[in-house]
Parts: structure tokens; C-alpha cells; sequence
């Protein structure tokens, strides 16, 4: 047993990085060998206070230390000690995490968990590359359909067919769904309606209503476009309404979030320099699916170590803005129609911690006429649907979303929120316990206000 | 991976027995999982647990006791593990029993004004949980978003507004303990405050998690205080804040918190996530709440603000509405976290020195800084002379460490010359065992280790914590500055 072992006669990390390999490509922190090394200035800034352990969702559940994010930047730093190895029960906890960033709202010091975790989890993959059924699934979701526009849109055709051809009916009723695992089935219950994607559809450039403010890109997203294609048009009406030009430039892919989130740093990088690409002309990227606009946002952090990229990336990060936020900023044009209902409003992980916007969207919501706010105890809990946490950690996920769905007030007709993610997954709560709400995007309200302004204008 | 549990592969039969009782997921006994648990809010000094066990309730605590006692294995009881004293640090093979998972809310009273909680409850939690009702918890450690009432219970922890409110041990009505033994006892009868006999409750309340486990726990609750306002003065000379502390206290104001932060301190908190804006040319500032009957409170804030003119004040104002007082309080109570922002480590230390002796103890503390070439923060209750000199190392920098653990030592011994103490709210633990001697003779430590003789006759619980005994814990920290020395 280390008896009072002291830290520090560990390694020298800044010495260890110098004296390793200056003349080869890669270097090595204590256990770390891979590539894409995990920065240690972030967890440096850790001084072990413990103030984020009650902000962190599967410590509250588990109460255990290497579930909380203080535990997880120990042991990121222990394997850069030599002091663990990269294995199983290192990943476990690291895996675990739900990427919500809420640890970084409450930590005193600004330690950037979440990208931590991320480089972290760069190493892991590197390290044990996934086999098995986990390895064709991770395979096929992630890199088969995600940064695949083409097959994500069949996808979407197929659900579209699926719904529409009455064969949900079908399955709905024979129970072919129970041989499911249950989350999927639940899952299964909300698909919504899927309409046609708005990328392609679309021209690359929508023009403003009236006089043109400026031009504006956007990113339609993929998950988005395809199950939420609806929130894009609402989008694109609201900012043309507000005067904006919208790009939709043809090039532009998947985010990479979820490659990112587990793990898969080059994908991520490969559809991060896509997007650089796309959106070179424009001054200004919205986004209206948090968690994609948290990414972009951290397009910079993906290429610390790429001294090439990174000033690309830099520069294209400072351009990404979340779409409420930058109508609230512009003095979006306060709708003047009442849509007479009662909304709570959800933040959403990646648009709250990770972007620090809570202020703004709520602002849109409260100045429509008609609407009224209830607060939603805890709003900025996470609700477990966390990129495909939900797939992964089906039990983590569903105690979140079981507390979230207990929060929401009794009264309210609507749950409103700015990421698809959280739609979805809050949208399958709704369901799960026989409630009511509808589950909208925050854009969606204020297009209706708009369109009735417009029809209370022509009639 | 992917949130499904591993396969259970253990060969120590110990593991496999607390397993029994608490049930497989409930121990943790990896390297990688264990590793976490190496220390708590204190990072000097590390040590490996045989494992961490999960307990859920009072029965389970004592079978799990009486398990470790059979197999003669230490073990510590573990709160969240925010102290700042190695307390729930193991120093190498003892098994931690966590009481997080105890966090139920048991009974609430309030027209009796208490409640009862498990050890796990939260601090801030008691307080959310009934202020809407018009309560709360007076006991405020800026840990309180994280920390546990048991770890509360075994600190005797306090917070800002200790001034006026009291330490933990002035809000405990009755405590339900698992001795060493086994044994589950009641100590305090509810709802009578003063019991003939030895003052039980007042003896456990402080003893570092020594003598018992504590499983269950009465405090009071208040009332919220009919009004409240605060303060903020800017100082160029940290003199002229020091006297301003001892002027306020002497006009007869007991204010319910009076706060002090230095230059060192300023910048750290200002880099962090709650900036106010405060000048960072300033020497110190203040922070200064009172609180209760409306009535009083314009002519007591009248009377702060004259006290802090005569004194020399650069600027003072009064929080403009609720925000602003909030944002205040975040900047403080997040002040030593935010440390992170301006240096890797931090060691922070707590004396107690007469309030009259501020600045000159102030003097020593930057002459310390000086001598041992080490930035000092400083960030206290100064309103009970609490001091919390916060040393900034670098402990990747080859003895800068040991440089920091003497610094902090010498702080101590300037506290205890002036007649002051060695903690006065985070505790004795690991970090401060040897300082003990600053302040008690060898027969008052014998004195005070027979009676932990008398619960905790095996030394299991919590062993080599609090006193520089013969023996371990004295013998560990001599061998790792030692080592240190090596590097
Ligand atoms: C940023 C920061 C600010 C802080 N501010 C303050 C402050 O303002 N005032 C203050 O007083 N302290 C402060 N502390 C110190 C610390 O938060 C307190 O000592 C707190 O009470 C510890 O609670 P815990 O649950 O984290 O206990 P732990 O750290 O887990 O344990 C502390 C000690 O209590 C024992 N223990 C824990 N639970 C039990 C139990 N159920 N039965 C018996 N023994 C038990 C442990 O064995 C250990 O010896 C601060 C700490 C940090 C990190
Ligand atoms: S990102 Fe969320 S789940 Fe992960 S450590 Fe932080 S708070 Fe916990
Ligand atoms: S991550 Fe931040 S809040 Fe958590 S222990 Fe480290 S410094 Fe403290």
C-alpha cells in the first residue's frame, strides 16, 4: 500500500513532455502514448474543492468519486502520472460522463472538464479500440450514418415511409416492438413526424423579407434536418422575417459532436475541417442544435495540437452563435399576435454550460404576447439524452429523464428547448408518463407568433 | 463499458464479506476506481484504501463496523470529501466507508424548528429545502454546495456567518452514533437542550470522524431573519481594514458576517468564474452583513459605514438589491477554488488569533511569504479572527511542496504565539497533527488521546488522525517530508 504517498514524486509532467521524443512525431504523458495528447494545464487548474461534485449528474446518482467530475480529472491526471494504465475501469468512468458541461458552470476555477474528458476519451479509443457488436454499432452509427448526409436523409425516408405506410400502425399493435430493448421502444414511440430535410431542398441562399440586414450561414445539422426539419424551416422564416439572408452553403456536414464525444478525435477533425470550409464566407455561423453549436464553438480546442489548423479553427469557432442568442442580441422583432399558452422552458446542457446561454432564449419566450412562463425546478439538470447517451446508458439516462419529467409543472401545455437531442429524448418522458406536453423548439414559438402577424395582416 | 456493470473479480476475502453485507455494486476495490479516493479537499498527502464502501443505513454501518473490527482492518468514514485537512485521506490500507448514499431528509419540524438527516444530506440542501417556508440552516461553510452535515458534525465546521450564528456544535440537537464497537447509540434527547451529565454531543461534534460514526443528526433550524444588508469596502492599507474589523466589534455591532480578503486573494477571485469588478490595486476589502429586525438594520449599516470612513476607507458601498449581494457572496465563497486560477495547488491553513492582532499577524504572514519565496493569499472570517492564509505552490515543481507545508507550519506557530489556535473550523486531520504541540503540552494530549482510547480502544477508526501520537501518523508525515526532501 502507498502509505501517505506523496504526489509529487510521480513525474514531472513539463520536463517528461520535453525529454520525450523531440525529434519524432509522437509524444508520450506517463501512460498516455497515443497521439492528440491530453492537455495538463486543465487539470493543473483543478485544485480538488469538491464545488462541482453536486452539479454532476451521475454523481448524484451514484455518489461515487470517480463519477464525479473531480474524480475524472484525477484519474485523466493519474494515468499521465504512470499511476493507473489505460483500461476498462479507467474508461468506465470516463465514458460515463454525460458530457454536460454542468461542472464547469460550478466550478470556482474554470476547469475545462469537458474537454478533458474528450481528449481523454481520443486516448481510450486509441488505446482499446472498440470490438464486438459495440464496435459495428459505434461503426455503423457514428461513422456509417452520421457524417453521411446521403444515408442519414434514407434513413429518414425510411421513417418517413414507416410512419406513413401505416407499418408503425403495424408494428405498434403485433408487438414486433417488444422484442426491442426497452429503450428503443421508447424511443420508438416519439420518432416525430419526419418531414424533408431543408438541405438540398432549399437554395444555398434564402433571402431576407424586405430590406436585407446582412447575410447570415447556417447549419442545418443532421439530425436535426432530418427528424427536425420543421425547427430548420421555422429557422430560416425567422430570420428572414428578422431581416437576414440565410446561407445554407451545400458543403456542410455533420458537426462531428458525437465523434467527439466518444472518442473519435480524427472523424471529428476530418468533418470539423469540412465545416471550416463551408462556412469561409460567411462572418456569421447560427445554429439552433446546441449541442452542434457547442462543438463548432470548440472547433478550436479539437486542433490544440494542429498548429496549422488551429487559427482556421479559431477564427471559425468566434463566428458560431446560437440562434436565440443572436436574435435576442439583434432586437429581433417582438411579434405582436398572441399565442395564448403556458411554456416552461428546458436549458439545454450544451446551450447553458457550455455556452452560457440561459438569459436570451428564455427573454424570446417571455416577450411574446400571451405567453406565460412557469419555472422548471432545476432547468439546467441534465435530461439524460445527452448526444446518444441515451442509446449507450439507457439506465443513467432514464433516471435523468424520470427526475426531468418530475419537475416539469403540472400545468404547463408546452416544454420548450434549443436542442433536437433533448426534443427527443424529453418528447419520450412525455410519453413514457402518459403526460401531455408538447415538446417545441424555441424558434418554433416565435415563428407562430410571426405567421399569425402575417395572416392578421392580410386579413 | 457503456454504463454496464464490470464482472466482480476480487480475491481479498475482506472485499467478499463487505460484499455480503452491503452488496456487490456497493464496494469499489479497483486501483482505478480506488485511486479517487487517495485524498480529500487537502492534496498534500495521499494514501491508497483497500476499498470504499457504499452503507445505506444505520444497520448496515454497524454490520460493516463489526466486520472491520473482526478482520482488524482500519477504516475512516468519508463524507464528500471537501475537508481541508486530510481527515478522510486513508494513509495507506484502510477501507472507507462513504455515507453519501445516506442523504434522505428523516423528519422535519418546524414548529419545533429541527429537522433530522442522514450524515450524507447536503448542507446547502437543508437550507433550499425549507427556505420557501421561511427557514434555514445557519451553519454555512462556503463548501456547503457540496459538504455533508456528518462531515459537518465531525469538523464542527463553520462559515461566514459563525459570527453571529455560532459553529455547527451551537445547531446539533441530538446525534445517532455507530461506535467502534458496533453499537448504535442516541446521544442528546430531542427537545431537551441541556442534559444533566458530560457534555456527549459537544465531545463527538469536532472529533474528526475519531470516536464515532455518526448516522443520524438533529439540528436546529431558524427563522430567516426579518431583513439583511450588506456591505463592500475597498482599503489601499490592509492596517487601516484590520482596524476597521476591531472598531466594528467594539461599537457593539455584531454583524453577521465580516469578511476579509487580501490583494493576492482579489486577483485570484477576480480571474475565476465570479468576478465583481472589485479595483485590483486595493490592499483589502471587507465584506460586511448584518441581519434580523428590520427596524435596526439602517442605523447598524449608518453606524459600519462611519466606522469604515474613520478608518480610511477608499470606497464603500451597500449591495444595491438581492443580485448583487448574491454575486458578492459567490466571489467570496468560491474564493478558495478560485485559487486554480492564478496557481496549480494551494495549501490553505486556519489559524485563530485574537482579533486585536490582526495586522501584526498579517505582517508575519507576508514576511513568511518572503522568506519561503511563496505567494500567500489571505481569505477569512475576520469578524472571529479566523485566519485562512492560502500558500500557492506548484507541486510539480521539485520542493515547492515541502517549501509550502513549512510555510503553512510557520503560519501556525505565529497563530498559537499570540496566543491564538491551530484551526478553527477545518480541522487537525493529517495536515496539522504535528502542530498540535504548538498549542497543547504532552500531558493534555494524553489526556485527550486516553479518552479516544475509551471509544475507539482498537485504534481502528480513523487511526494516526488528530494527534501526533506515537506511532503512525507522526511517523508518516516525518517519513514523506523526508522523502520529499529527497527530491
Ligand atoms: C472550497 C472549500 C471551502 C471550505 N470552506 C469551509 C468553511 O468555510 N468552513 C469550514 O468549517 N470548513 C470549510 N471547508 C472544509 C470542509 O468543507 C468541511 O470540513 C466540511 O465539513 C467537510 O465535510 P465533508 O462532507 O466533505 O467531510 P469529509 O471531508 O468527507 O470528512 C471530513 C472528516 O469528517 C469525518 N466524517 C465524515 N462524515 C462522517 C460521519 N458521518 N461520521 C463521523 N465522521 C465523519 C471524516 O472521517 C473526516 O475526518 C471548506 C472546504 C473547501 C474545499
Ligand atoms: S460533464 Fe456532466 S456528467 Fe461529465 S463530469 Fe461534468 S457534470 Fe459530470
Ligand atoms: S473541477 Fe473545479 S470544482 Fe471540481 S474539484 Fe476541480 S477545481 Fe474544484
Amino acid at each position: 500500500m502507498n502509505v501517505g504517498e506523496k504526489e509529487r514524486e510521480t513525474v514531472n509532467l513539463v520536463s517528461m513532455l520535453e525529454n520525450k521524443g523531440p525529434a519524432c512525431e509522437t509524444k508520450t504523458l506517463g501512460n498516455y502514448l497515443w497521439d492528440d495528447l491530453p492537455d495538463p494545464d486543465k487539470w493543473a487548474d483543478c485544485v480538488h474543492c469538491g464545488m462541482c461534485l453536486e452539479a454532476c449528474p451521475t454523481y448524484q446518482e451514484t455518489g461515487e468519486e470517480q463519477h464525479s467530475p473531480r474524480g475524472r480529472v484525477y484519474l485523466i491526471k493519474a494515468v499521465a502520472e504512470g499511476k493507473i494504465d489505460i483500461n476498462e475501469a479507467f474508461a468506465k468512468p470516463v465514458f460515463d460522463c454525460l458530457d454536460c458541461r454542468a461542472c464547469e458552470t460550478a466550478c470556482p476555477a474554470d476547469v475545462q472538464v469537458g474537454g478533458l474528458i474528450e481528449e481523454a476519451r481520443g486516448q481510450i479509443r486509441q488505446a482499446m479500440p472498440l470490438t464486438g457488436v459495440k464496435g459495428v454499432v459505434s461503426k455503423t452509427v457514428l461513422n456509417g450514418i452520421f457524417p453521411n448526409k446521403k444515408r442519414l436523409d434514407r434513413l429518414g425516408g425510411f421513417m418517413r415511409f414507416y410512419q406513413k405506410s401505416g407499418l408503425q400502425k403495424v408494428a405498434r399493435k403485433t408487438g414486433v416492438l417488444n422484442v426491442m430493448p426497452s429503450h428503443m421502444k421508447e424511443m420508438e414511440a416519439i420518432l416525430p413526424e419526419v418531414g424533408k430535410p431543408v438541405l438540398g431542398r432549399y437554395p444555398e441562399e434564402v433571402p431576407a423579407e424586405g430590406e436585407s440586414k446582412g447575410k447570415v450561414g447556417m447549419l442545418t445539422g443532421c439530425v436535426m434536418d432530418v427528424m427536425f426539419s420543421d425547427v430548420n424551416e421555422a429557422t430560416i422564416r425567422v430570420l428572414n422575417h428578422n431581416g437576414y439572408d440565410v446561407g445554407l452553403p451545400k458543403q456542410q456536414g455533420c458537426c462531428g459532436a458525437l465523434h467527439i464525444h466518444a472518442g473519435d478525435r480524427e472523424t471529428g477533425k476530418e468533418l470539423a475541417k469540412k465545416n471550416i470550409e463551408a462556412f469561409k464566407d460567411y462572418d456569421k455561423v447560427l445554429v439552433n442544435a446546441a449541442g452542434c453549436g457547442c462543438a463548432l464553438q470548440e472547433y478550436d480546442e479539437l486542433f490544440r495540437n494542429d498548429p496549422e489548423m488551429l487559427p482556421l479553427a479559431e477564427e471559425f469557432s468566434a463566428k458560431v452563435e446560437d440562434v436565440s442568442k443572436f436574435l435576442y442580441d439583434n432586437d429581433f422583432k417582438r411579434p405582436e399576435s398572441e399565442i395564448n399558452t403556458k411554456i416552461t422552458y428546458h436549458d439545454a446542457c450544451h446551450l447553458a454550460h457550455g455556452q452560457g446561454v440561459r438569459f436570451e432564449p428564455r427573454q424570446l419566450l417571455k416577450e411574446i404576447p400571451g405567453v406565460e412562463m412557469v419555472d422548471l425546478p432545476d432547468a439546467d439538470r441534465c435530461c439524460g439524452s445527452a448526444g446518444i447517451y441515451n442509446l449507450t446508458h439507457p439506465e443513467m439516462a432514464g433516471k435523468l429523464l424520470d427526475r426531468k419529467i418530475d419537475d416539469i409543472p403540472e400545468n404547463v401545455e408546452m416544454i420548450s428547448m434549443g436542442n433536437p437531442g433533448c426534443m427527443l429524448q424529453i418528447a419520450m418522458g412525455v410519453e413514457k408518463h402518459g403526460r401531455s406536453e408538447k415538446v417545441v423548439h424555441t424558434v418554433q414559438l416565435l415563428d407562430w407568433a410571426y405567421e399569425k402577424d402575417k395572416q392578421q395582416v392580410k386579413s | 463499458m457503456f454504463g454496464r456493470k464490470r464482472k466482480i473479480k476480487t480475491s481479498d476475502p475482506l472485499v467478499r464479506k463487505l460484499m455480503d453485507i452491503v452488496g456487490e455494486s456497493e464496494v469499489l476495490f479497483e486501483k482505478e476506481d480506488l485511486v479517487a479516493y487517495e485524498c480529500d479537499g487537502y492534496t498534500m498527502y495521499k494514501g491508497m484504501p483497500r476499498a470504499v464502501v457504499f452503507v445505506h443505513d444505520t444497520q448496515e454501518v454497524s454490520d460493516v463496523v463489526k466486520c472491520l473490527n473482526e478482520a482488524e482492518v482500519p477504516y475512516i468514514a468519508r463524507g464528500a470529501g471537501t475537508g481541508l485537512s486530510g481527515g478522510a485521506t486513508p494513509l495507506g490500507g484502510e477501507v472507507i466507508i462513504s455515507l453519501v448514499r445516506m442523504k434522505r431528509m428523516l423528519h422535519l419540524d418546524l414548529e419545533n424548528r429541527k429537522a433530522v438527516v442522514e450524515p450524507g444530506y447536503i448542507n446547502l440542501k437543508l437550507t433550499q429545502s425549507i427556505s420557501d417556508k421561511g427557514y434555514y440552516y445557519a451553519p454555512d461553510p462556503s463548501s456547503q454546495y457540496a459538504c455533508t452535515i456528518g462531515g459537518n458534525v465531525a469538523e464542527n465546521s463553520g462559515g461566514a456567518h459563525c459570527l453571529k450564528y455560532g459553529v455547527t456544535t451551537n445547531h446539533i440537537l441530538g446525534l445517532e452514533v455507530v461506535l467502534p464497537s458496533g453499537e448504535i447509540v442516541d446521544i442528546g434527547v430531542e427537545g431537551v437542550p441541556d442534559l444533566p451529565g458530560y457534555d456527549l454531543l459537544g465531545l463527538l461534534t469536532g472529533s474528526e470522524g475519531t470516536l464515532g460514526i455518526v448516522t443520524k443528526v438533529t439540528v436546529k433550524v431558524l427563522k430567516n431573519p426579518e431583513g439583511k444588508k450588506t456591505v463592500l469596502a475597498y482599503y489601499d492599507d490592509i492596517d487601516d481594514a484590520s482596524q476597521a474589523v476591531s472598531d466594528i466589534i467594539a461599537a457593539g455591532i455584531i454583524p453577521a458576517a465580516l469578511e476579509m480578503m487580501d490583494q493576492v486573494a482579489i486577483e485570484g477571485v477576480e480571474s475565476a468564474a465570479y468576478p465583481v469588478g472589485h479595483p485590483r490595486d486595493i490592499a483589502a476589502f471587507l465584506l460586511i452583513e448584518v441581519d434580523g429586525i428590520e427596524a435596526g438594520i439602517d442605523d447598524q449599516i449608518e453606524e459600519i459605514l462611519t466606522v469604515c470612513k474613520q478608518n480610511n476607507v477608499r470606497e464603500v458601498k451597500v449591495a444595491k438589491d438581492e443580485a448583487e449581494r448574491a454575486l458578492w457572496w459567490a466571489n467570496r465563497k468560491m474564493g478558495f477554488g478560485a485559487m486554480g486560477a492564478i496557481s496549480p495547488d494551494y495549501l490553505v491553513q486556519d489559524g485563530v488569533i485574537p482579533r486585536t492582532r490582526l495586522p501584526e499577524v498579517l505582517a508575519e504572514i507576508r514576511e513568511i511569504s518572503r522568506k519561503y519565496n511563496l505567494r500567500i493569499a489571505n481569505i477569512f472570517h475576520a469578524g472571529d479572527g479566523n485566519l485562512h492564509p492560502l500558500i500557492l505552490y506548484d507541486a510539480s515543481v521539485p520542493g515547492e511542496s515541502e517549501r509550502a507545508s513549512k510555510a503553512g507550519s510557520e503560519c501556525l506557530k505565529v497563530c498559537a504565539d499570540v496566543g491564538g489556535s491551530i484551526t478553527g473550523e477545518h480541522g487537525v486531520g493529517i495536515e496539522k497533527s504535528a502542530e498540535m504541540r504548538f498549542i497543547f503540552t504532552d500531558e493534555e494530549l494524553e489526556a485527550q488521546t486516553n479518552i479516544r482510547e475509551v471509544f475507539n480502544p482498537q485504534d481502528l477508526l480513523n487511526p494516526g488522525k488528530l494527534f501526533p501520537q506515537p506511532g503512525r501518523c507522526v511517523e508518516v508525515k516525518r517519513a514523506n517530508q523526508d522523502e520529499v526532501q529527497l527530491v
